[in-house]
């Protein structure tokens, strides 16, 4: 696995290590297709890499990396939900058309979704199917069966709808299957979440290095000043830790949903921090539109509410250890 | 040996440790451990039993009796006496780590043949190297030593020497010369602690332990044939030194704060605050800092192993480490409420967190100030690890600038 991690690695650093921050959705949507990037999840008897959570590691720290737009974290959830419908006559087809880029969207709220609406869903107004699911079913809603109505965020990397189901869609699993897929489907989107942020703090704090040691007032670098150094070794400390913990929780085997939201909460506080300090070593400049550093702040915000905030993933995480430890 | 070969052998080693300590840690040593007099005997048995049973110094080379352990095996040891709560060895440490890996480094044959069994059957060292004006700017080292004929005359102080009250011998950092740059006049002694003239005195820590000592120095002659390396070169002889700390300490450290998060969880529900969200919260909240402090150690024994480590990643480990200490402690504190201000008996080498969490916050400070401070290490870590430029050694202004 840790060659395949290199590999994948390697992938993403060639689609957007060097290209600018947050580039054009439609390129990017096309470059992700093409990497094979939507097949890494799928089995491979159903055409895919049969890759695991590394892999989705990887790109969603790329993704992060460069606030590459669109709905490639959506698209995994919806694939990892078809992949397990097994009794679904269109499951090949689908995966294929997936894989291949039609855009097939899912909430990113965090939790299940409403019996008959959804939040924070991704491209709604150019995807075939969103992905529903509750407590006891997990459903692919065609695009005919469904009302979108776009919410402008203060993250533009991020096209979000609300979404009204109007009809059933295809039953993807049912019962305690459903719920074991919907648990499945909410570990996926906190590890990716927590992947996209420690990626986004990485690039945040080299932007923010590379300004402070070329910028120069009294006569020096501000890279020199020791209250900044400090500041940085903070942030470094903190990210590193962060990002050894996400390494450490891909290879865990069982899904543990507590513990990946007690990752993508620490990986969304670093992200935050390593943001709001962005801005502010930035000075002046990074407070203009014109200055990329708002648009890992606002990332950072965003991430940091979607999936369950950090509130309700530290209550979880003290519950569980507060069981753990009464053992 | 690679695959699953490797495995099952770690695997081996770790169950005959946890068998060796199912039947040899001491138990209820916390609450024997109420005095001094009860800590040195602890501290003494148990590192003899260590001896004894061929786990008490992992790290050295394999000629040694209880050497020749690779870093994955010395992991699986300490990873199992942190979960058996075994006393750390604190006595021992400075002897078995600083004093050790310097002999073996840069002492003679026949100096390691002399000196290297001795610890081995308990002779405790301390290390003489900070100075009430040389901290954490250690080159500015001044206690002086004057060659006379074949040994020196030693003159001056030094403090925080861990241990050094109970300590047999002493690694010295002197001043030799004021010629040159400063760290090029030091020179490194070992020291008998017995000699005419040496006076320890303990440190009182704001706790109420007293770990560390001040050593004061008047006219102590150490033979010529003590010195580790040349005259002068003392400074790269006590890089050796230094070095040898960032060993596998932080990962024991951190899985014992892991291991001890029960102690906090006890508190809670003792005050009957498991529906107290804020409480909870923040307890979750320092569960996944402490998990990330475990894996943050492990990444960087995996880094060494593979021969990847980089300057400053121990300072990353270091720096997590003692700032989620201090927020645990201070959780303790938090939890503790009104009981927490009433002064309590400290247990002596209990380790970082008891569960005297007003003495556990204070000896929090061990670790943000001993071993090279905060600021240090994030000195360090901006320097070495990002990159950033180094504070240049005098700084003026332009001519014509204001």
């Amino acid at each position: 696995m840790t060659m395949t991690r290199a590999e994948v690695q390697d992938a993403a650093d060639k689609a957007f290590g060097q290209s600018d921050l947050a580039p054009d959705a439609a390129h990017s949507w096309a470059l992700i297709a093409e990497m094979g990037w939507l097949m890494m999840g799928v089995p491979e008897e159903l055409g895919g890499l049969g890759l695991g959570r590394e892999a989705a590691g990887v790109i969603h720290q790329g993704v992060g990396k460069a606030l590459v737009p669109g709905p490639v974290l959506a698209q995994m959830l919806t694939i990892e939900a078809l992949a397990a419908a097994d009794h679904l006559p269109e499951r090949e087809a689908l995966i294929a058309d997936a894989m291949a880029g039609e855009v097939m969207t899912a909430s990113l709220a965090g939790g299940l979704d409403g019996a008959d609406r959804l939040t924070c869903v991704p491209d709604a107004d150019t995807a075939s199917h969103v992905l529903h699911v509750t407590d006891d079913r997990v459903a692919l809603v065609p695009a005919q069966q469904v009302a979108v109505t776009y919410r402008a965020g203060w993250d533009k990397s991020r096209r979000l709808f609300d979404v009204v189901l109007e009809g059933p869609g295809l039953t993807l699993a049912q019962g305690d299957a459903a719920r074991a897929l919907a648990d499945r489907i909410e570990a996926l989107r906190l590890f990716c979440l927590a992947g996209d942020s420690l990626g986004g703090a990485e690039a945040a704090l080299a932007m923010t290095v590379a300004y402070l040691e070329t910028r120069q007032q009294f006569d020096r670098p501000l890279a020199l000043f020791q209250a900044l150094k400090h500041r940085v070794a903070d942030m470094r400390t903190q990210l590193t830790a962060a990002d050894a913990l996400f390494w450490s929780r891909a290879q865990q085997v069982e899904t543990d949903i507590i513990a990946l939201g007690a990752l993508k909460a620490l990986a969304c506080t670093v992200y935050r921090l390593v943001a709001e300090e962005a801005i502010q070593l930035h000075g002046g400049i990074g407070l203009t539109m014109e200055h990329p550093c708002h648009l890992f702040l606002k990332r950072a915000m965003l991430n940091g509410a979607l999936g369950g905030d950090a509130d309700h993933w530290d209550e979880q995480t003290g519950r569980a250890a507060l069981a753990a430890a009464a053992v | 040996m690679e695959g699953q070969a490797l495995t099952d052998a770690l695997d081996g080693l770790r169950q005959e440790v946890r068998q060796w300590l199912a039947d040899n840690a001491p138990h209820g040593w916390r609450e024997r451990s109420s005095s001094e007099a009860a800590f040195l005997q602890i501290q003494r048995d148990w590192f003899a039993k260590l001896v004894e049973g061929g786990y008490a110094v992992p790290h050295w080379p394999a000629q040694w009796p209880g050497g020749g352990r690779s870093l994955a095996e010395q992991k699986i040891l300490y990873e199992e006496l942190a979960r058996a709560d075994t006393p750390r060895l604190l006595l021992s440490f400075m002897s078995t780590y600083h004093a050790a890996c310097t002999l073996f480094e840069w002492a003679s044959e026949a100096q390691q043949a002399l000196l290297i069994p001795r610890i081995l059957a308990g002779e405790i060292w301390c290390q003489g190297f900070s100075e009430p004006n040389a901290g954490s700017d250690l080159a500015n080292v001044r206690t002086r030593a004057e060659r006379v004929g074949d040994h020196y005359v030693v003159n001056g102080q030094k403090l925080w020497s861990t241990m050094g009250q109970f300590a047999d011998k002493c690694l010295l950092l002197v001043r030799t010369s004021n010629d040159g740059p400063k760290q090029a006049g030091l020179t490194y002694l070992l020291l008998d602690l017995k000699a005419p003239g040496v006076t320890a005195r303990p440190i009182h820590q704001i706790h109420g332990d007293e770990e560390f000592a001040e050593l004061f120095l008047d006219n102590v002659e150490i033979p010529v044939s003590d010195r580790l390396g040349e005259e002068g070169q003392g400074w790269a002889v006590a890089q050796s030194t230094l070095s040898s700390e960032r060993g596998l300490t932080l990962l024991e450290l951190s899985a014992r704060l892991r291991g001890a998060l029960w102690r906090l969880a006890d508190l809670i529900r003792a005050q009957g605050r498991q529906e107290d969200s804020g409480i909870v919260r923040d307890f979750g909240r320092l569960s996944a800092k402490v998990d990330a402090t475990c894996a943050v150690a492990d990444q960087f024994l995996a880094n060494r192993i593979a021969g990847i480590e980089r300057v400053g990643d121990a300072s990353i480990v270091k720096l997590s480490y003692s700032r989620t200490l201090r927020e645990f402690t201070s959780l303790g504190i938090r939890l503790g409420g009104i009981d927490a201000q009433y002064h309590s008996p400290i247990t002596f080498g209990g380790g970082m967190e008891t569960g005297n969490w007003m003495a556990d916050f204070m000896n929090s400070y061990a670790w943000t100030i001993a071993g090279g401070s905060d600021e240090v290490q994030r000195n360090i870590i901006a320097e070495r690890l990002v990159g950033m430029p180094r504070e240049p050694k005098s700084w003026t202004l332009k001519e014509g600038a204001a």
